[in-house]
């Protein structure tokens, strides 16, 4: 059984300070940690291996770390070897600057074919920053695999893969034969703390090959980005220590117009 | 109604408005999710966005149902604001598979070219979405809570929340069609309900694979044990505290909760009274949330409690003590007794 799952490294929010009031974001401190859905997705993927053989990656199991992004994503790999995965890929290009959505799911299949494709893809249902939850299920319509999105309880057999998901309000138990893509949900899978002896050995006895465009046979004009940002913007800030009092009737209206003045109910 | 003549005034019209790049892509398409049998809200929220856009450009607003025996849900959509109703019945379109149901969506965008779609965000938007963008070749923005025409050159513009809300980003889609987002259940009015308005429902016929999809539904396992309703990830908290008095009072509190769309919660002192489940404590010891709004009825906000709801994007406070902790922490707060406050809430809502 081989699993590949996609990780994203992201700036470190809590080095960051938002200011809805000058409309500026402060970087405080550049650091960049490995997203915490794609710990989630770390998680279950290993854990759906330890279930299976006790750890022993021996019999045939492999779990396979793949990232896209800027050179310093390498720690975000070692991390994840940390954690536990057997292997990771880098893959890194000065021309995926620009990539969109569409583009980082061209380029994540294309690394995929070239490992070798997996019977189980799992994702975290969206990343810590731009948090879009889209490249779970793109990569399953690229690949052609089965899909299952936003997963609270995972297993796998031989052939398929079982999942609890969120459905309508509550949840709904599906199968889905392999090979198969899954995003899981992080409050799903708390994610353990990387190995103390396995973080040095991470990165003292561990390769993580890194892939440009070439390997990947791609070039510049095969990637086209299909969305084009605009803007940045902030929340309006919020309106802070106002008192209503008097009569329930008129402070309720009041309270509805100011309420959705500020867009917090419909 | 017969619009046809809203047809053929269009037509002349539309020659020198639509853009090369959407070159005989038009009209704003709702993808309605008839979860077993009737609409969930968001399905109107996307509607009511729609019928906003398509009335910028000058465009109709269609209502796509896939299912299996759901035409009659098609006239509601009309009351809601849609001109069209496009409805697949089929048998293969029962129950939900992500391939099946992007291979009907993909067809129908293939046949009539919309210039817009909308999903609601739901769990099935959020897994069909990104599919069928990805089979169509187009860009989709995700989780939009809002959404705009930039009019001088017909584009989607559709924001939505990154690093958690702190900041928002505004993309558009200015090539590929159609262009498609997925809109952040409870960020949009619901419209008003006109049950007037008629539509012209149309059944279409779609070539879909004979094989049954590959996904199985099963019934839930009661022995995998789930996160309950995630507190934590709630959008909208409405939390009780002892002032509610009663159960009466609380029950309030579970009504408030519904018609915002919220979560119910409540303080250690709202779990003594027996009104709430342990895991529906905020505070120490008891779980941390974040959600956009908090509602704190009748709970003086002690510390402990505070703990809990401070990284809350808003909390309002609805407390008859003008002194209590939580009114000077509140962002906005109600001087007065939470169980005459919330009736008139309610009905301030209903207006």
């Amino acid at each position: 059984m081989k699993i590949i799952v996609p990780i994203k490294q992201i700036l470190d929010p809590s080095g960051i300070t938002f200011r809805r009031d000058k409309e500026r974001m402060f970087i405080n401190r550049e650091e960049y940690i490995l997203d915490p859905g794609s710990k989630a997705a770390l998680e279950a993927a290993l854990r759906l291996k330890e279930q299976a053989d006790g750890g022993a990656s021996e019999s045939g199991w492999s779990v396979v770390a793949l990232a896209l992004g800027e050179p310093h994503a390498d720690d975000a790999l070692r991390e994840a070897l940390a954690m536990g995965c057997d292997a990771a890929y880098l893959v890194t290009d000065p021309a995926f600057k620009d990539a969109d959505i569409s583009v980082t799911v061209q380029i994540l299949a294309a690394a995929i074919d070239k490992l070798g494709r997996p019977d189980l893809i799992v994702a975290g249902r969206e990343s810590g920053d731009t948090g879009a939850g889209q490249v779970g299920a793109r990569l399953a319509e690229a690949l052609d695999y089965a899909g299952i999105t936003d997963v609270y309880a995972l297993a796998v057999d031989r052939s398929s893969v079982r999942a609890t998901r969120r459905w309508g309000t509550g949840y709904a138990a599906v199968r889905a034969p392999l090979p198969a893509a899954v995003t899981v949900a992080p409050e799903a899978f708390p994610p353990r703390l990387p190995h103390g002896a396995r973080i040095m050995s991470a990165y003292r006895e561990w390769d993580v090959p890194v892939w440009g465009l070439e390997d990947l046979d791609l070039t510049e004009a095969d990637l086209s980005p299909r969305l084009a940002l605009r803007r940045e913007g902030f929340p309006p800030p919020l309106e802070t220590g106002e008192v209503y009092r008097g009569d329930p009737d008129s402070v309720a209206q009041e309270l509805v117009i100011a309420l959705r003045l500020q867009k917090l109910i419909s | 109604m017969d619009f046809s003549y809203l047809d053929d005034w269009m037509e002349e019209e539309a020659g020198e408005a639509i853009e090369e790049v959407g070159e005989g892509y038009r009209h704003v398409w709702v993808l309605a999710e008839p979860a077993g049998g009737a609409f969930l809200p968001a399905t109107f929220e996307a509607m009511g966005q729609a019928r906003q856009l398509a009335d910028q450009i000058g465009v109709y607003v269609y209502g796509v149902l896939l299912g299996s025996s759901i035409e009659p849900l098609g006239q509601e959509l009309a009351a809601y604001g849609a001109d069209k109703v496009l409805v697949v019945d089929d048998p293969r379109l029962a129950e939900y598979q992500p391939e099946t149901y992007t291979q009907a969506a993909a067809e129908l965008v293939d046949r009539y070219h919309p210039e817009i779609l909308l999903l609601p965000g739901t769990p099935l938007g959020n897994d069909l979405a990104p599919r069928l963008a990805q089979r169509l070749d187009t860009g989709l923005m995700s989780h939009c809570s809002e959404l705009g025409i930039d009019l001088a050159e017909r584009l989607l513009q559709g924001t939505f929340p990154v690093f958690g809300g702190e900041m928002h980003h505004t993309v558009t889609c200015p090539q590929a069609r159609p262009q498609i987002a997925t809109l952040e259940p409870g960020s949009f009015r619901i419209p008003y309900q006109d049950t007037y308005r008629s539509a012209e429902v149309q059944q279409v016929d779609v070539e879909l694979s004979d094989a049954s999809g590959p996904l199985q539904w099963l019934d839930l396992d009661a022995t995998v044990a789930l996160p309950p309703v995630p507190l934590a990830k709630a959008r909208i908290v409405v939390a009780a505290g002892r002032g509610m008095g009663d159960a009466e009072g609380f029950a309030l509190v579970a009504e408030l909760a519904r018609a915002l769309g919220g979560v119910v919660a409540g303080s250690r002192g709202a779990f003594d009274e027996g009104w709430i489940a342990e895991e529906q404590i905020v505070g120490v010891g008891g779980e941390f949330v974040a959600p956009d709004l908090y509602v704190a009825c009748g709970i003086s906000g002690d510390v402990y409690h505070y703990f809990g709801l401070q990284d809350a994007r808003f909390v309002l406070a609805i407390n008859p003590d003008e002194n209590a902790p939580i009114v000077k922490l509140a962002n906005m707060a109600i001087i007065g007794d939470a169980r005459q406050v919330i009736p008139a809430w309610l009905e301030a809502l209903a207006d």
